[in-house]
């Protein structure tokens, strides 16, 4: 749920990337902070380890302009991908606002795919939300490599709602902002209806 | 034909006659033993030159595929997914497999690997069709080509197919072994592939299909491939030197807590499915090993 500070007259809103390990969660963040003028975004915090792999969380505040008033900050966040940090998962997802699922596109990778869609699923549950209810998009990763799925299987499998579904090589920044905008967008319609 | 009831030896001698192509039951009359019975399949003599067997699950590519192969003198035959693709190179033995990699039942990098570990199939060139969606898109070379001699893209499929063909059939695959030597190699999880067995089976082994078996299945596969892609160097020093559960007791246990909450008792109680994908997974990377 987004947070209004009314002394300062922000919004701060949460967008957690979710997906299987290795799947390019960190890497749009990074991509996110390269390209993003200094005097909009915080600095981009990760808790990684000696190998960089994500242990508990990355974070950038991003400052994104004004509504009634009110400057609107997302806080992007991303989880450990690895099947066994459940609880870190969970926890990172508390107050969410919007989800994005980064998907691995690669033949080899569709089992965590399916396993990491359920973990979230099961996460949000039991925060009370539902993943139906929430701003999703989803986001289909290293589409240059050779051994992927086609995306109307992937979208078979993975998104049998329809949801907002973008390809993306984000190594290369492809699809990253495309991603961002849309989940951004999803988040803003619900906070104008809220508030 | 005779065979042998694999739990009392007691050979049977069945005429040929009564065995169906896709197999016919038998009951053992010493001990009632339910057998399937299937006939061998008929080995070619060596690599048939000028037939191709293309693999793909598009009919509509299948055909388009066909017409190019007879226009340009190949014999063809075709295969609609893995295990008829197996099932198909292993008789015919044919000069070059064509396979897609994203083909149902049996994906198309695990038939590569199987055709290439098998002495008899060893010889047939392999060239992966892989599934890049769109052409104007994004694109990397592939890390692995899965011991495949070649790959062409779906969207080049009809200008490179000849021509990568002819140049396999001329021996021009330097380039293609060049490549495949500059590109660190990813290893990659395969179901080992039984010695002796003559024939493929489309029933799976072990538990009836059931989502929920399946499911727990998933999730235990996903935490062993999570412990290898996080820590492939590692996972491979110890499988070898034996100490692999020993080293990753810890993420082994995170993922069995996590296993015991996902999976429901009464699934549980139906299998140890956590250990078993655990070690097939284990055993597949021993194979590779060749410990």
């Amino acid at each position: 749920m987004s947070f209004i500070n009314y002394s300062t007259r922000e919004i701060n809103c949460k967008i957690v990337y979710y997906g299987p390990g290795l799947c390019g969660k960190t890497t749009n963040l990074q991509f996110i902070y390269k390209k993003t003028m200094p005097d909009q975004k915080g600095k981009l915090i990760s808790l990684a380890t000696e190998t960089e792999r994500t242990l508990f969380f990355d974070f950038l505040p991003l400052a994104l302009g004004d509504i009634k008033g009110f400057k609107v900050r997302f806080h992007l966040y991303t989880v450990p991908g690895q099947v066994f940090y459940a609880a870190s998962r969970k926890l990172i997802l508390k107050g969410v606002d919007g989800v994005v699922f980064v998907a691995d596109s690669q033949i080899e990778r569709m089992d965590a795919n399916i396993e990491s869609l359920e973990d979230l699923k099961i996460n949000l549950n039991e925060h009370g939300f539902e993943l139906e209810r929430l701003p999703y998009t989803i986001q289909y990763n290293k589409r240059d490599l050779p051994n992927v799925v086609p995306v109307e299987e992937m979208n078979r499998i993975l998104n049998p709602d329809g949801s907002p579904w973008f390809e993306a090589v984000a190594t290369e920044g492809k699809g990253v902002f495309e991603t961002l905008k849309d989940v951004g967008k999803q988040v803003l319609v619900e906070l104008r209806k809220s508030y | 034909m005779t065979v042998a009831c694999p739990k009392c030896r007691t050979k049977l001698k069945i005429p040929d006659e009564k065995v169906s192509p896709d197999g016919t039951r038998f009951r053992c009359p010493r001990c009632s033993t339910i057998l399937l019975v299937k006939k061998r399949i008929k080995k070619a003599e060596k690599i048939r030159k000028g037939l191709v067997l293309f693999a793909h699950s598009d009919e509509e590519l299948r055909s388009r595929g066909e017409t190019l192969l007879k226009e340009n003198g190949f014999e063809v035959i075709t295969a609609s997914d893995g295990i008829d693709a197996m099932v198909k190179a292993m008789r015919e033995l044919p000069e070059v497999l064509l396979v897609d990699v994203a083909l149902p039942k049996i994906y198309g990098f695990e038939v590569c690997k199987r055709i290439k570990e098998r002495k008899e199939t060893s010889e047939i060139k392999v060239v992966l069709i892989a599934s890049i969606y769109d052409r104007s898109r994004y694109r990397r070379p592939p890390q692995s080509l899965y011991g495949a001699d070649d790959y062409i893209e779906e969207p080049e499929f009809e200008e490179d197919l000849i021509p990568k063909i002819l140049a396999l059939r001329e021996g021009r695959k330097e380039k293609a072994e060049e490549r495949s030597e500059e590109l660190p190699p990813v290893e990659h999880r395969t179901e080992p592939v039984p010695e002796e067995k003559e024939e493929i089976s489309e029933e799976a082994p072990g538990p009836t299909p059931d989502q929920e078996i399946e499911r727990a299945r998933r999730l235990a596969r996903t935490v062993i491939s999570d412990i290898y892609l996080y820590n492939p160097q590692k996972v491979t020093e110890t499988i070898k030197d034996g100490s692999f559960r020993e080293a990753f007791q810890s993420q082994l246990s995170e993922g069995l807590k996590l296993y015991n909450l996902r999976i429901s008792p009464e699934v549980r109680a139906r299998g140890d499915f956590f250990n078993e994908e655990i070690e097939k997974f284990l055993q597949a990377k021993r194979e590779e090993l060749g410990l």
